[in-house]
């Protein structure tokens, strides 16, 4: 998961946006693209030494004046759910393709022919190839 | 270690996961798990805190989750867990840490206007707008 790409799941979300001469833009994120640009709603600015504010129904922010943004915790639990269900998809597909090869060539599963065919066997297979990272 | 060194922030791909201490342009100092980065080196910190050192003392303050721009990093390196716990710095609490960020801030204020008081009794006049106090 790059980090543009988890901007765009956090859409819709709160986030603090800090710009690199040290304003703060408070907002809900509408829409964001490949440069970082970036869509706020609902926002309060907040002057460099946190003194001045300032409050606008919309903003527009230029991905390169920004230093960094903070996104709510909820965000990352989302893309583990996603990369789950996601993994889990590509799973079952690649299980029909295994049922087709071992209809086609029955001949290929060789000495593990048996054990592909009792449920405990492929969960097992698959338990290990299930990936630990967000990335 | 890998054997092919890989090229510019493709090193950062070997930092995944790993406690890391980020420091920023504006000075601040993030640590946080590293658990994305791209190609412009923008970074995905997870769990983070600032942590604020005034002296031989230090205050964290808990940030969540940050998506770094790769331009305003100046360097991030690991954090040896098992060593972090014997740091020759003591932790105040984060009041008092501002606290003492501020008065820091000051005496800094302070001096600098005594430097540029001194340059302009000799002739030179420093523009404090053109003063950066971005440290890089």
């Amino acid at each position: 998961m790059l980090p543009l790409s988890l901007l765009r799941t956090a859409q819709n979300h709160p986030m603090l946006v800090e710009l690199k001469n040290g304003e703060t833009y408070n907002g809900h994120l509408v829409s964001c693209d490949n440069w970082m640009n970036i869509n706020l709603r609902e926002v309060i600015c907040t002057s460099r030494d946190g003194d001045k504010f300032w409050r606008m129904p919309e903003c527009y922010i230029r991905g390169s004046t920004i230093k960094y943004l903070r996104i709510p915790d909820e965000v990352i639990d989302m893309v583990k759910e996603e990369t789950v269900t996601k993994n889990k998809q590509s799973r079952d597909q690649k299980g029909g393709r295994g049922g087709q090869n071992q209809r086609n060539r029955p001949a290929a599963r060789g000495n593990f022919g048996g054990r592909a065919n009792k449920p405990g066997g492929q969960q097992k297979l698959f338990q290990k190839n299930k990936p630990t990272k967000l990335a | 270690m890998n054997k092919i060194e890989l090229e510019g922030t493709a090193h950062l791909l070997d930092e995944l996961d790993k406690k890391l201490m980020v420091l920023l342009r504006d000075g601040r100092t993030l640590i946080g798990y590293l658990r994305s980065v791209d190609q412009f080196a923008n970074l995905v910190l997870h769990k983070t805190i600032e942590r604020i050192h005034v002296g031989k003392e230090y205050g964290d303050i808990p940030r969540g989750i940050f998506i770094v721009r790769g331009e305003n990093v100046v360097l991030l390196g690991e954090i040896d867990i098992d060593r972090e716990d014997k740091l020759p710095l003591t932790e105040i609490s984060v009041d008092d840490v501002l606290d003492a960020q501020r008065k820091e801030q000051e005496l800094h204020i302070e001096k600098q206007r005594l430097i540029s008081k001194a340059l302009k009794e000799r002739g030179l006049q420093m523009n404090a707008d053109l003063v950066q106090d971005d440290l890089y």
